[in-house]
């Protein structure tokens, strides 16, 4: 089939909106799948998708569609990770296509992710086919939904197609958009082999297999290929197409979606938005955007207890199978004892990992406070990246340190308005223009440090706006900032779990904050014990844990003392299952509170 | 019974360290909603067989001539057996472990009797321990105690008036549903009756108890705020009326300590009688079972002393005595006490007992005594416990 005759596209679209369904009625309509196969297949993947408003990519599927025109069509329909921690992901797989659904509910109208995804299209040059989606909803407001394209998306009204996936309304005209609107493939004439790898899995059998789009020339098994970005050679063994199961094909041509098996044996050896070539007869230049990914969240995780360091060690292993923007390397807290420093795309990435751990490998698992990576500029000049605040080197030796930004954009309803700007300022942020919606909402686009969008900004975006808010975010540059780093001692003694890099101005807060809660915590003791947080040598803030008042046992007769003696015993062993520090014993539970507390 | 003369006595002192004898009563006619001591309710020929095995047990005792200078008799409830039983029991011990010069014997107030306390007096017994627990109709009812305020009265007349040489009342505090005041009347009452020594219980809750089935179920809470209150209260209140501590639950006017517990917490030696009884004696400590049965078949196969036995050594007799001593107000004497044990792990004492004068918890004296501050013993069981793992690191490293 030639590839004129072939269209790449994929649906982007703020969790919840439909994407799942709709794709499932492309599906059934191509017959490219029958209903009651559907079902069950993408059922489990939404608990977690729900849960924390991400959806889990699917693999990328060929169907044919027989046109109005006559013609029968291939379509491959490339999912896309519905959140920006994966952007450059997403901005990877919208490569892979010439066109994009933009999906609406209209019930909900456009949200901040919306918005994101469809900049990160249109910046892709994809054409956006606007589908309204979920108009049989008693709710259902098309008219603001189409001003909201308008006005916030600049798409005009009429390109909208109404649809709902789940009544099966406008999936041909859906179809036919696709046919029509979406170009052919690009780049076809190029003279050697371009393929984009924009995802890959592990299989348990067959080993890595990369997703690609093939921009340019054919790829077939027997053939040696080359990766450009290291030049790693290595034989293809299998390609394939999803329809929607594995289908191995003799050749992948220009303008294909489908899968790419080689000898490469470690997903990390496969760098998403790489290009495949031939070995012996290389394309001159790259597909454009690659990058290399790296992480901006880091935090150390540890096992609850401790027999499951190997547990979660395995758990760690498995995951960087399938997502090699997760890096991790061992480290140890004298408060948590052994586990690992963790790095990820962001904080909704961190969640996801966390949170499969604990799911699917059965792990409880503690995370220190997340940590942003600041790159710290010494007085000789050097630059050195530092994730971990008991890495930052001595702070006379330090001429100034820089820390993350993101640009932010914020969906609001009006009334909120002073609220938000509030908590933007309290977050050291800035609002670098407003937008108005629509009579009922607008939207901030604004500046913030990484690093206190960290731990509960979206939750009290949440509470502020009763849930109506929605916040979306890109990356933006680094700043110098007056950052220092704040110890917490116990009884004179820093405990490297809670060290963290803060802004002096929030140093003293945060500080006394800790304190309390650490110094309430923490059980009576015989002795005065301060907690205290402190910058250098300077203590900023302090408090006392609780004194011991009583502890005495009132009887002691003669047959009693083997009696108290196995008492005492107990309370000595007790007291050996404590962290030691500062000469405090603590419950290793104790920190666990505490960062539970403050997540 | 006569005792050893004097003079042997006196050599004996000095040579080997004084010996108590207890003996244990299991029977009680019900169960107190706190107690934890082993009780049963007596059942048939159920005493009379008791006192039978009393006897198999005392004769299987390597007593090595010596005599026992102080007795108690606890329970359950002495008080329980009729007086013929008592003096039975009373020429069984006396055969065997001579005649105390303190021998006490604690009473329920609903069994004092004039028949029993004749009887005990007339076996030479010197102290009395009268359960009264509380003065208030109501809390006696919420402990599940069987005596009325009244009850009490009588039974301390009666005793008051055989002639014992030393009366002590056991009382307890911090009850469910008890505040300062009631606890200050209760201990106004018992200033009133002037007994001899006082025993102030702090409500414990123990495991296998009604009272801990409550606490588990959250019907009663525990208040260790409340709990130190009542303590430094009652230390107070006791001070001025003229009543010495001289350990944590126990005061008494000059002279009318109790040398049989004395005896107990300066590590010395002791022999136990009757289910749960407990001995440190000829090497070895040891208890009974704390059950009848398993007692009597112990005692049929020729056993004694079977359960959590371990063999006396420096070390465990070095923090004991420390433990235990610290309890007292007088606290210890480290010189002496190393004279004693000298095996022990000293060195690990001395690391940790800065820390403890700097908290304010202990005080030492330029002879090298220690003993706790009053706030010290209100933690006694922590400071306990850093002792207990002081002297056992030393002794690893000692083996090291």
């Amino acid at each position: 089939m030639p590839a004129k005759l072939t269209r790449n596209f994929c649906i982007i679209a703020h969790v919840d909106h439909g994407k799942t369904t709709l794709s499932d009625r492309l599906l059934e309509y191509t017959s490219t799948i029958t209903k009651r196969e559907m079902t069950d297949q993408h059922l489990d993947a939404m608990d977690l998708e729900k849960e924390r408003g991400i959806t889990i990519k699917m693999h990328p599927v060929v169907m044919n569609y027989p046109a109005k025109d006559g013609k029968t069509y291939k379509l491959h329909l490339t999912d896309t990770p519905g959140h920006v921690d994966f952007a450059y992901e997403v901005s990877r797989s919208l490569a892979a296509c010439e066109g994009a659904l933009l999906l609406i509910d209209a019930a909900q109208g456009v949200e901040a992710q919306t918005v994101a995804n469809a900049h990160l299209a249109e910046q892709q040059g994809l054409k956006i086919i606007p589908v309204i989606n979920k108009i049989d909803l008693p709710s259902a407001n098309l008219e603001l939904c189409m001003r909201q394209l308008e006005d916030i998306l600049t798409i005009p009204a009429e390109e909208a197609i109404l649809a709902s996936g789940k009544s099966g309304i406008g999936i041909q005209d859906i179809l036919e958009a696709v046919v029509t609107r979406i170009p052919a493939p690009r780049w076809t004439d190029y003279p050697t082999l371009r393929a984009l790898v924009f995802d890959s899995k592990y299989d348990a059998y067959r080993g890595v297999v990369s997703y690609a789009r093939v921009f340019s020339g054919t790829i077939r098994a027997g053939e040696m290929m080359a990766l450009m970005s290291t030049g790693q050679r290595s034989e293809v063994k299998e390609v394939g197409v999803f329809r929607p199961g594995m289908e191995k094909v003799a050749s992948l041509g220009p303008g294909d979606v489908g899968y790419v098996i080689s000898s490469i044996k470690s997903t990390e050896d496969i760098k998403i938005g790489d290009t495949i070539t031939h070995a012996n007869k290389p394309a001159a230049d790259m597909l454009p955007g690659y990058k290399e990914v790296r992480p901006m969240v880091y935090c150390g995780l540890y096992p609850l207890e401790s027999d499951d360091y190997e547990k979660l060690k395995v758990a760690l292993g498995k995951l960087r199978l399938n997502d090699s923007a997760l890096v991790y390397s061992s480290e140890s807290s004298v408060a948590l004892g052994f586990g690992f420093r963790c790095g990820f795309l962001g904080l909704l990435h961190m969640e996801v990992v966390q949170e499969r751990i604990r799911r699917e490998y059965d792990v409880e698992i503690i995370s220190t406070y997340p940590s942003v990576v600041y790159k710290v500029k010494k007085h000789n000049g050097d630059v050195i990246e530092v994730d971990n605040p008991i890495n930052l080197p001595d702070p006379g030796s330090i001429e100034d340190i820089s820390e993350p930004t993101i640009k932010a954009a914020v969906h609001i309803p009006n009334e909120f308005l002073g609220d938000m700007m509030n908590l933007i300022m309290e977050k050291r942020g800035s609002v670098d223009h407003t937008d108005t919606l629509d009579g009922a909402r607008v939207m901030l686009t604004c500046t913030l440090p990484l690093n206190e969008i960290l731990v509960d900004f979206n939750d009290r975006l949440k509470s502020i706006t009763r849930g109506y808010g929605s916040m979306d975010y890109e990356l933006g540059e680094y700043r110098v900032s007056d950052l220092v780093r704040m110890d917490i001692l116990v009884n004179q003694d820093p405990v490297d779990a809670f060290a963290s890099i803060v802004h002096r101005t929030k140093a003293e807060g945060q500080g006394r904050a800790l304190c309390e809660k650490l110094a309430d915590i923490i059980p009576p003791q015989m002795f005065k014990i301060a907690v205290q947080a402190a910058i250098g040598g300077k203590i900023i803030a302090r408090d006392n844990v609780r004194e011991m008042r009583k502890d005495v046992t009132s009887k002691c007769y003669g047959g009693d003392i083997s009696r108290k003696r196995k008492l005492l015993d107990k309370q000595k062993e007790g007291k050996k299952k404590m962290k030691l520090i500062g000469k405090v014993s603590i419950p290793p539970d104790a920190f666990i509170q505490v960062l539970k507390t403050n997540s | 019974m006569a005792g050893f003369p004097p003079a042997q006595e006196k050599a004996q002192a000095a040579a080997v360290p004084p010996l108590g004898v207890y003996v244990h009563v299991p029977f009680c006619a019900t169960t107190c909603d706190f107690c934890a001591f082993y009780q049963t309710v007596p059942k048939g020929d159920a005493v009379r067989r008791y006192v039978d095995a009393v006897e198999t047990e005392a004769a299987l005792v390597p007593w090595d001539s010596r005599r026992a200078s102080t007795a108690f008799w606890g329970g359950g409830t002495p008080g329980l057996l009729k007086a013929a039983e008592i003096e039975r029991l009373g020429r069984i011990m006396l055969l065997y472990a001579g005649q105390p010069d303190e021998w006490s014997v604690e009473l329920a107030p609903a069994t004092v009797t004039p028949e029993r306390l004749a009887m005990l007096k007339q076996l030479g017994v010197t102290r009395v321990s009268l359960g009264v627990q509380s003065f208030d109709a109501g809390l006696l009812d919420a402990l599940g105690r069987q005596h009325t305020p009244a009850q009490v009265y009588r039974a301390y007349d009666l005793i008051r008036g055989a002639g014992f040489a030393s009366v002590n009342l056991d009382l307890m505090f911090a009850l469910p549903g008890q505040e300062e005041v009631q606890w200050r009347a209760d201990l106004t009452e018992a200033m009133r009756l002037a007994p001899d020594h006082l025993s102030t219980y702090c409500l414990t809750f123990e495991e296998d108890t009604a009272l801990w089935v409550k606490l588990s179920q959250g019907k009663v809470k525990l208040d260790p705020d409340k709990e130190a209150a009542f303590y430094a209260r009652t230390w107070e209140f006791l001070e001025a009326a003229g009543y010495a501590q001289y350990e944590v639950s126990n005061f008494a006017r000059p002279g009318h300590a109790c040398r049989h517990n004395l005896n107990t917490w300066h590590m010395h030696e002791w022999v136990g009688l009757g289910p749960s009884g407990a001995s440190q004696h000829a090497g070895w400590r040891a208890a009974n079972p704390p059950d009848l049965t398993q007692w009597h078949a112990d005692l049929d196969a020729g056993r004694r002393a079977t359960a959590d036995r371990v063999r006396l050594t420096d070390d465990l007799l070095a923090a004991d005595a420390v433990i235990f001593g610290l309890r007292m107000n007088e606290g210890v004497s480290l010189p002496r006490l190393r004279r004693r044990f000298p095996a022990a792990g000293w060195s690990g004492l001395e690391d940790i007992l800065p820390k403890f004068l700097l908290g304010g918890l202990l005080v030492a004296s330029t002879e090298g005594r220690i003993s706790l501050t009053p706030r010290g013993r209100l933690l006694a069981d922590a400071v306990g416990a850093d002792i207990l793992e002081a002297f056992e690191s030393a002794a690893k490293v000692t083996v090291k």
